[in-house]
C-alpha cells in the first residue's frame, strides 16, 4: 500500500488510528473540580499545557499506530551521474605476487647484493599492489569499482558498486593466507570482460590488470578476448609488477613484428630474435595487448614507488562523466515513529508529574 | 460534626422588633407578658388586675386604677434558605453543602431552645421541594433536616434558583439565614435581596480554604467550573498564586461593599462552623 513516497508493510493497522482522537473526549476525571472559575486568573500558560498534553496524547497514540503499520520509503532506482570510470581491478592472486618487490633504493645496489637486498628489505607484490588499490579506491569515490580475483580461475569479489566500503573489504580480504597455485590471464580476462556484457554502457570502462607475470595465450581465447574488449569498448591498463629478474617489457618487446623478410642470414637472425622474446609469457601477452583494437597501456613497476606512479597515472587518464543507476532498498522508517511516540510518552510523564491532581 | 455532643449552639436575637403573637425571645411590638414597661392604662381598658399599680394609680389625676402595660418578647420563624447548587458540592476535606448542614443543626437546636420555628428551603437550579420543610417547633427536625441536606446530590445551580425560592417569603417577618458560597452575579442578587426587605437577613457566606488559598507547591491544575463545566488549565506558580489571593480578596470586598450598602452583614464559613463566631456575629448586631 503506497501513499505517495511512503509505503505501510501493515496497511490494516492504519484502522486504529481513529484511537488517537481518545484523548481529545473530554472527561470529567482529568479535570478538578472547582466552584467557580470566574475569580481565578486567566493563565496562558496553563492553556497552553492543557493542549499540549492533548496534542502529545494524540501524537502519542498515532505514533505508535503509524510505527506499527510499518512505514517506510518504497525501493527505488537512482539515476547517479558520477565523474570517473567503471574499473574492473583484475588482481593476481597466484602465488609469485607474494615474492617481494624491489626497494625503492634498487638503483643504488651493488647488483650482486640486489637478490639478498629484495629478500630482506623488499615488500610482497600483493601487499603494496593492495595497498595502493586502496588507496586508489579511496581516492576516487565517483568512479564505480568491482573487484576480481583470479588464479587458475576467476573469483568474483565484488560486483560493481560504489560502496567504497564494500570494495576496500574485498581488497583487504585478498591478504587473507598465501598466494594460490596458478596463473591463468586468459581466463580471467573473459570472465572480466564477461562482467561488462549485460551492463549499459554509461562511461568509460577499464580492466585494470594487476599481476606480475604473462600467459601464453591460445588462438580462440585471443579471439574472443579481442571481440569482448571490443564489443563492450573496455581499456585495458596493465599494472605490470615486474620481479627481480622478470623480462623487461621495454621498446624492444613492445616492437611490432620486423618487416624483415627472405632467407637472408640477418632476416633470420631478426626473426628468430623476435619470436624468441615471443616465447616469454609476459612479452607474449604484452604484444597481444599491443594488437588490441582498444586502448591499451602498461605500467611497469619495479618497486613500490613505480606502482604508486602507475596507480595515479591511471586516475589521471579515466575522469570522465558517467551515468548510473543505482537500487535504493525498501527503507524502514518505524524506527522513527516509535522514538516519536516515546518522546510524546516522556513528555506526558512529566506533565503528570507536574499534575495537581487533589486539593489535599 | 455529625455526633450530638460536639454539637455548639449558639445565641441570637433580632436586633428589630419583631411582629408576632407567641412569646419567645426576640424583642417584639405586642403587649403582653413582658420585662419592658411601656405605659399605663386604665383597668378598665386592661383588665388585668396582676398588674396593678397602686402608686400610679393614687397619684393619678383621673382617678382611674392603672395597670401597667409591658412589651412582651416573640417568638420569630426562623428560615433558613441553603444554596445546594453543584458549587456547594465542592470542598477539599468537607463538601461545603456538610458544612452548611453542621450549621443548620446547630441553628435548629439554637432555635428551638429559644423557642423559634425553624424552616427551610432548599434551591439549585429552582427551588427543591424535597428539601423544603416547612417552619415548625419541633425538636429532632435539625437533624433531619441536616441529613437531608448532607445527603442530597448538588446539581449545577444559580441565582434563578435563590428568585425562585424567595417567592415563599415575600412580604413574611422572619430571620431569614442564607447559605450559600455567594457565587452570583451581584445585579440580580440585589434585586432578589430586596424581596426580603420585611425580614433579618443574615448572608452566610460558606467558603472552602480550597477554595480561597492556592495550592501550595507549583503544580498543572485543569480545572472544571461545577455550575457551568467551562475548563480552565492553571500553571500555579507564584504570580498565579498572588492573582488568586488578590481575586479572592477582591471578591470578599466586593460582597462587603455589596451586602453593607443594603445594611446586611455576611457572616463567613471558612472550612468549618464557628457557633462562637456566630454568637459574637449576633452580639454585634444587637449592640
Amino acid at each position: 500500500m503506497i501513499f505517495g513516497a511512503i509505503d505501510f508493510a501493515q496497511p490494516w493497522v492504519l484502522l486504529l488510528l481513529p484511537l488517537a482522537a481518545l484523548p481529545l473526549l473530554r472527561r470529567r476525571r482529568d479535570t478538578l473540580l472547582f466552584p467557580t472559575l470566574d475569580w481565578l486568573p486567566r493563565d496562558r500558560a496553563g492553556r497552553v499545557a492543557g493542549f499540549a498534553w492533548r496534542a502529545l496524547a494524540v501524537l502519542a497514540l498515532a505514533g505508535i499506530v503509524i510505527a506499527l503499520a510499518g512505514p517506510g520509503s518504497p525501493e527505488t532506482t537512482v539515476t547517479r551521474t558520477g565523474r570517473g570510470a567503471e574499473i574492473m581491478i583484475l588482481m593476481d592472486r597466484s602465488r609469485s605476487m607474494d615474492a617481494k618487490m624491489k626497494p625503492s633504493d634498487w638503483r643504488t645496489i651493488d647488483p650482486h647484493s640486489m637478490l639478498y637486498q629484495v629478500e630482506s628489505r623488499g615488500e610482497p607484490k600483493s601487499a603494496v599492489a593492495r595497498d595502493l588499490l586502496s588507496k586508489f579506491v579511496e581516492q576516487r569515490p565517483d568512479d564505480r569499482f568491482a573487484l576480481m580475483f583470479f588464479s587458475a580461475g576467476p573469483m568474483n569479489v565484488v560486483p560493481f558498486t560504489q560502496h567504497d566500503a564494500v570494495v576496500q573489504a574485498g581488497i583487504t580480504a585478498g591478504g587473507l593466507g598465501r598466494g594460490l597455485s596458478d596463473t591463468n590471464v586468459g581466463r580471467a580476462l573473459t570472465a572480466a570482460i564477461d562482467t561488462f556484457t549485460e551492463r549499459a554502457y554509461t562511461g568509460s570502462r577499464i580492466i585494470l590488470l594487476v599481476t606480475d607475470g604473462g600467459a601464453h595465450l591460445d588462438e580462440p581465447t585471443r579471439k574472443r578476448i579481442r571481440e569482448g574488449l571490443q564489443a563492450n569498448r573496455i581499456a585495458l591498463h596493465w599494472l605490470y609488477l615486474r620481479t627481480l629478474n622478470a623480462p623487461e617489457l621495454d621498446a624492444e618487446a613492445s616492437a611490432p613484428p620486423p618487416a624483415a623478410d627472405g632467407d637472408s642470414m640477418e632476416a633470420i637472425e631478426v626473426r628468430n630474435a623476435y619470436y624468441a622474446q615471443e616465447s616469454i609469457a609476459e612479452v607474449s601477452l604484452h604484444r597481444f595487448f599491443q594488437s588490441l583494437p582498444v586502448t591499451y597501456r602498461l605500467y611497469q613497476a619495479d618497486s613500490p614507488e613505480d606502482l604508486a606512479k602507475a596507480v595515479a597515472e591511471v586516475g589521471r587518464q579515466q575522469n570522465f562523466p558517467l551515468d548510473f543507476e543505482e537500487r535504493v532498498p525498501r527503507q524502514d522508517h518505524s524506527r522513527l515513529f516509535f522514538s516519536l511516540a516515546a518522546l510524546c510518552c516522556a513528555l506526558l510523564l512529566v506533565y503528570r508529574s507536574l499534575l495537581l491532581r487533589s486539593w489535599l | 460534626m455529625s455526633a450530638a455532643d460536639e454539637l455548639h449552639e449558639f445565641h441570637y436575637r433580632l436586633p428589630q422588633r419583631a411582629a408576632g403573637q407567641r412569646p419567645g425571645s426576640h424583642p417584639g411590638s405586642s403587649l403582653g407578658a413582658g420585662q419592658e414597661f411601656v405605659s399605663h392604662m386604665s383597668l378598665y381598658d386592661r383588665p388585668d388586675p396582676r398588674r396593678l399599680d397602686l402608686r400610679a394609680s393614687v397619684r393619678s389625676t383621673t382617678g382611674d386604677w392603672l395597670v401597667r402595660v409591658n412589651r412582651q418578647r416573640v417568638g420569630v420563624t426562623v428560615q433558613l434558605l441553603v444554596d445546594v447548587s453543584a458549587s456547594m458540592g465542592f470542598g477539599a476535606r468537607r463538601r461545603k453543602i456538610d458544612v452548611a448542614a453542621d450549621f443548620v443543626e446547630s441553628l435548629a437546636r439554637s432555635a428551638f431552645r429559644v423557642g423559634d420555628a425553624l424552616g427551610m428551603l432548599a434551591f439549585d437550579q429552582r427551588e427543591r421541594a424535597d428539601l423544603c420543610v416547612p417552619a415548625t417547633l419541633s425538636r429532632g427536625l435539625g437533624s433531619v433536616m441536616a441529613d437531608s441536606l448532607r445527603q442530597c446530590t448538588p446539581a449545577p445551580g444559580g441565582i434563578e434558583g435563590l428568585e425562585d425560592a424567595l417567592q415563599q417569603l415575600i412580604g413574611r417577618e422572619a430571620l431569614v439565614f442564607l447559605v450559600s458560597d455567594f457565587h452570583w452575579p451581584l445585579d440580580r442578587l440585589g434585586a432578589a435581596l430586596d424581596l426580603l426587605s420585611h425580614a433579618f437577613v443574615v448572608p452566610v457566606i460558606v467558603w472552602d480554604p480550597a477554595e480561597t488559598e492556592p495550592p501550595p507547591h507549583d503544580a498543572i491544575a485543569p480545572l472544571r467550573d461545577a455550575e457551568s463545566s467551562v475548563r480552565r488549565t492553571l500553571f500555579m506558580r507564584p504570580k498565579l498564586r498572588t492573582q488568586w489571593r488578590d481575586a479572592v480578596a477582591a471578591r470578599r470586598a466586593e460582597l462587603d461593599a455589596f451586602l453593607s450598602a443594603r445594611d446586611l452583614r455576611p457572616f463567613f464559613i471558612h472550612g468549618a462552623f464557628d457557633a462562637e463566631a456566630m454568637s459574637d456575629y449576633f452580639f454585634e448586631a444587637t449592640a
